[in-house]
């Protein structure tokens, strides 16, 4: 499923352009260090972690997407990074669990 | 294992969860980093010969792993690593934000290899390893045309960054 698709299957908010790539799987973590050893290239990235930090590793992994959950606000520099490296960013009202939901009643397994 | 990674060349392997300790000695200001493999930072103060006494300054969850080469099956370690900065973490007037930029421009992402310090200065990391984390990082690409390029601390950003700007977890208890 494309990224562009599955928010608007599930009611993400664009923070960023939207990159339209494959989502080939999910990795929900808050801990970058976690994202670099155990994420892959083409997972949708669900996180509270709001910070460019993780845009970073999402970059470094080749993450299809990054999902902030509860609604955390995103430093414009964080927008202009993610952008930079085409990286969508999208957030939710929705905690983690109920993220993780959404995604698998989507059909993102 | 799945079908993608049985077509990887290079993988991560004895992925090691710790903390990287950032100390201070009190009187000469000198400062280091280690990892250690722990469940909790060790904030201890101690005396060090007669003069000296350090101090834990920071703290950040992070890991450490080895990469193996399974066409040869040689594993090689990577206990300097302390983690990698991403150059657009960096002020935007440095040598790193402008090379970066450029790399940018042909889809390459620059990253720096960040190594752990003693009083001396950061652990060198040898060009062998250094394409070793390149080919490790590019095989998990799937972007077409998409390449990261990870260079050592040839600009001796080990003295003018904070730790918070490598992609490890400082602050993660803070959830503001």
């Amino acid at each position: 499923m494309k990224v562009q698709e599955l928010a608007k299957r599930i009611g993400l908010k664009p923070a960023t352009t939207v990159y339209d790539r494959d989502v080939t799987g999910v990795f929900i973590s808050d801990m970058v260090s976690d994202v670099i050893a155990n994420a892959k290239g083409g997972d949708l990235l669900v996180t509270a972690q709001a910070h460019a930090n993780v845009i970073a590793a999402a970059n470094l992994i080749d993450t299809s997407a990054v999902v902030i959950t509860q609604d955390k606000p995103l430093a414009g520099d964080v927008v202009k990074m993610a952008e930079k490296a085409e990286i969508a960013v999208f957030t939710t009202p929705l905690n983690r669990w109920q993220m993780a939901t959404k995604l698998y009643e989507a059909g993102i397994r | 294992m799945t079908a993608e990674s049985a077509s990887r060349r290079y993988e991560m392997v004895n992925v090691r969860q710790g903390y990287l300790m950032i100390e201070q000695e009190e009187h000469t200001l000198a400062r280091r980093s280690y990892f250690v493999a722990e469940q909790t930072p060790p904030w201890e103060e101690y005396r060090e010969g007669k003069i000296q006494f350090w101090r834990p300054r920071e703290a950040a969850q992070t890991f450490q792993f080895d990469v193996k080469d399974t066409a040869t099956g040689e594993v090689v370690p990577f206990g300097e690593m302390a983690g990698l900065l991403y150059y657009a973490c960096c002020a935007k007037d440095s040598v790193v934000y402008q090379l970066g930029e450029l790399a940018h421009e042909q889809r390459i992402s620059l990253y720096v290899a960040i190594t752990t310090e003693d009083e001396d200065g950061p652990a060198p990391m040898p060009a062998s390893k250094i394409r070793l984390l390149n080919a490790l990082f590019n095989e998990r690409l799937r972007s077409p045309g998409k390449k990261v390029l990870i260079v050592p601390d040839i600009f001796g950003l080990h003295k003018v960054i904070t730790y918070g700007q490598i992609a490890i977890d400082f602050g993660l208890t803070s959830m503001d």
